[in-house]
């Protein structure tokens, strides 16, 4: 399981340095990688800080080399991260425990599965977002703002909850 | 039963956050994009799920077993209804430790599966061990939901001492009326032929000594030794203990009654066993098999049990503790009370030695070496050694033994002792 992490975390923090192949951001590659790492090891905490700076490091490729957009690059690496996430969390569970018949394969399908569907839908979401943002003109950053402000919002309450409990 | 929501559903709505915040600040659309497979993984996780019908049974290799043996445990587990994803564990008391395959495993079951999960466990320390808790958890395939439930697949195990091989035993003063291994300076029936004296009428044949006869041209027979057993009280002080488990003084005590207990069973000697834990604790003496297992189960109950209570050893009765045994009393000597009722057994005349596991190498094992360590280990030696020169002053045969070194070396030096002071 710890290959099939490695491996997602290595393309993820790789995509970024083929859209803008310059220092500052082959120094973020390398801190997330180190994070990634040092995930398997302590735990995965370690690996969603990776997994962020991953994000910053994909935002500053992006930034930096100021191409027009690759929506199925961004589909695939936001699948990427989700894999990764969930990936590393169950080869945590599984450490020191015995595995039954087929539970290996059964997580791969069903990451497989996921992966198809979940970028799938993406790229499905985004065309239907480009269709309609031809009719229809929104102040795209603002509402992105409010959005990112909710999910914040929401994973706060949620953590201050587990606390309480 | 109860059904939460796990962490890693917080990990993956930090990371969306984060995401949102990115394509906020960067103004690009790609960041935006990237978070919507997060978004659809949660979700896919606000579908409950319902908790999975299973059931488990438990099997184990044997039921009574030695210390430092293993024990194969099997968990058959059989899904009513299909389980994506089962965790489940089942936690070790300290004396065990797993030395093959994992306490814990994860399985994915198909409506009426039947799965068996094995894992190998050592039993490092004595005591009657009672499992069968299972902690179960079962997951979305995700690993965003999971619920938790216990349950309960009794299964006991009975971890005896081991019992450490001994050859050459302290052999009593006195010697008890039954047939046994020791030869008795009287003559009678028994296996080691004697004197030779005339033949009277009554005598048997078989007793005639034909070579004696010839030579002297009257009929001669051989008489033979009386072969008798003894009475062995095993003496275990339980008032305290110092080193860390599973090597104890207590331990180490418990291993050689056992070793001590087996042997002079097997030399058909009746043996007792007193624990003074305070209160005086016994099995009265006997032999046979059925008193071997009795001696054991009464050993597997020993253990540390502070008390006020101080018992007179004149409250034994006499059935215990019969007038002519030999006490063997096991003592780190760590407690007073323990030396006085030892001493008071000599005063009345009963045949008394005493064998110390040192309890100085159990705690040198147990701290990290230090000069004050070393120190305090060297005094601690100085002491036991006026202790135990104050009680061979009172004609007390006393060893110490290196819980480290085989019993056997150690007995060697009580036996040495004995024939020494059986000389004086």
């Amino acid at each position: 399981m710890r290959h099939l992490t490695a491996m997602l975390a290595c393309a993820l923090v790789a995509y970024p340095l083929l859209i803008a192949p310059v220092t500052s951001v082959l120094v973020i590659a390398a801190m997330a990688l180190a994070l990634c790492a040092l995930g398997f090891l302590l735990g995965t905490p370690l690996v969603v800080a990776g997994a962020i700076l991953a994000l910053v490091e994909y935002a500053l490729a992006l930034w930096l080399s100021g191409a027009p957009p690759r929506l199925v690059g961004a589909a695939l690496f936001g699948v990427g991260v989700t894999l990764l996430l969930e990936t590393a969390d169950f080869g945590w569970r599984a450490q020191r425990a015995t595995l039954g018949p087929g539970v290996v394969a059964s997580q791969i399908r069903h990451w497989a599965t996921f992966g198809v569907i979940a970028g799938t839908s993406a790229l499905v979401a985004t065309g239907v977002a480009s269709a309609a943002s031809v009719s229809v003109r929104l102040p795209w950053a603002p509402a992105l703002a409010a959005t990112g402000a909710a999910v914040a919002l929401v994973a706060v309450a949620f953590a201050v909850r587990r606390r309480r409990r | 039963m109860t059904t939460r929501l796990t962490p890693l559903v917080l990990s993956v709505t930090t990371v969306g956050a984060w995401g949102l915040v990115l394509a906020v600040f960067s103004g690009r659309a790609e960041l935006v994009v990237v978070v919507l497979p997060l978004l659809l993984a949660l979700l896919v996780t606000s579908r409950t799920t319902a908790p999975p019908d299973w059931s488990i049974t438990h099997t184990i290799s044997a039921e009574r077993v030695f210390e430092g043996e293993r024990v194969t445990v099997t968990v058959t587990v059989v899904a009513g209804q299909a389980v994506a994803l089962l965790e489940l564990f089942e936690p070790l008391p300290p004396g065990m430790r797993v030395v093959g395959g994992h306490n814990r495993g994860f399985f994915t079951l198909a409506r009426g599966q039947r799965v068996e999960w094995k894992y190998e466990v050592e039993c490092v320390r004595r005591g009657r061990v009672s499992l069968g808790t299972m902690h179960a958890r079962w997951w979305d395939r995700a690993g965003f939901h999971a619920g938790e439930t216990a349950m309960r697949a009794p299964w006991q195990l009975r971890v005896y001492p081991s019992v450490l091989p001994l050859r050459r035993l302290p052999g009593p003063r006195r010697t008890q009326s039954s047939v046994g291994n020791y030869v008795a300076p009287s003559v009678g029936e028994g296996l080691e032929p004697g004197d030779i004296r005339e033949f009277v009428p009554g005598d048997r044949v078989r007793h005639v000594n034909w070579r004696a006869s010839l030579r002297f041209g009257r009929l001669f027979v051989t008489q033979y030794h009386l072969e008798r057993n003894a009475d062995v009280i095993l003496m275990l002080d339980t008032l305290a203990e110092a080193g860390a488990a599973p090597d104890t003084t207590v331990d180490a005590s418990i291993r050689a009654a056992a070793a001590l207990a087996t042997a002079y069973l097997a030399r058909k000697d009746r043996v007792g066993l007193i624990e003074y834990c305070g209160p005086f604790r016994w099995v009265r003496p006997d032999s046979g098999r059925a008193h071997h297992e009795r001696l054991l189960e009464a050993l597997l109950r020993a253990d540390v049990m502070f008390s006020y209570v101080t018992q007179e050893v004149a409250l034994v009765p006499r059935r215990v503790l019969p007038p002519q045994a030999l006490v063997i009393a096991i003592s780190p000597l760590l407690d007073a009370r323990f030396e006085k009722a030892v001493v008071d057994l000599a005063a009345r005349g009963f045949d008394v030695m005493v064998l110390s596991p040192s309890p100085i190498p159990l705690v040198r094992r147990a701290r990290r070496a230090s000069p004050s360590v070393d120190l305090a280990c060297r005094l601690w030696a100085l002491e036991r050694k006026a202790r135990a020169e104050a009680l061979r002053r009172l004609g007390i045969a006393i060893v110490e033994w290196n819980p480290a070194e085989p019993l056997q070396a150690a007995l060697g030096g009580l036996v040495g002792a004995r024939r020494r002071r059986a000389a004086r």
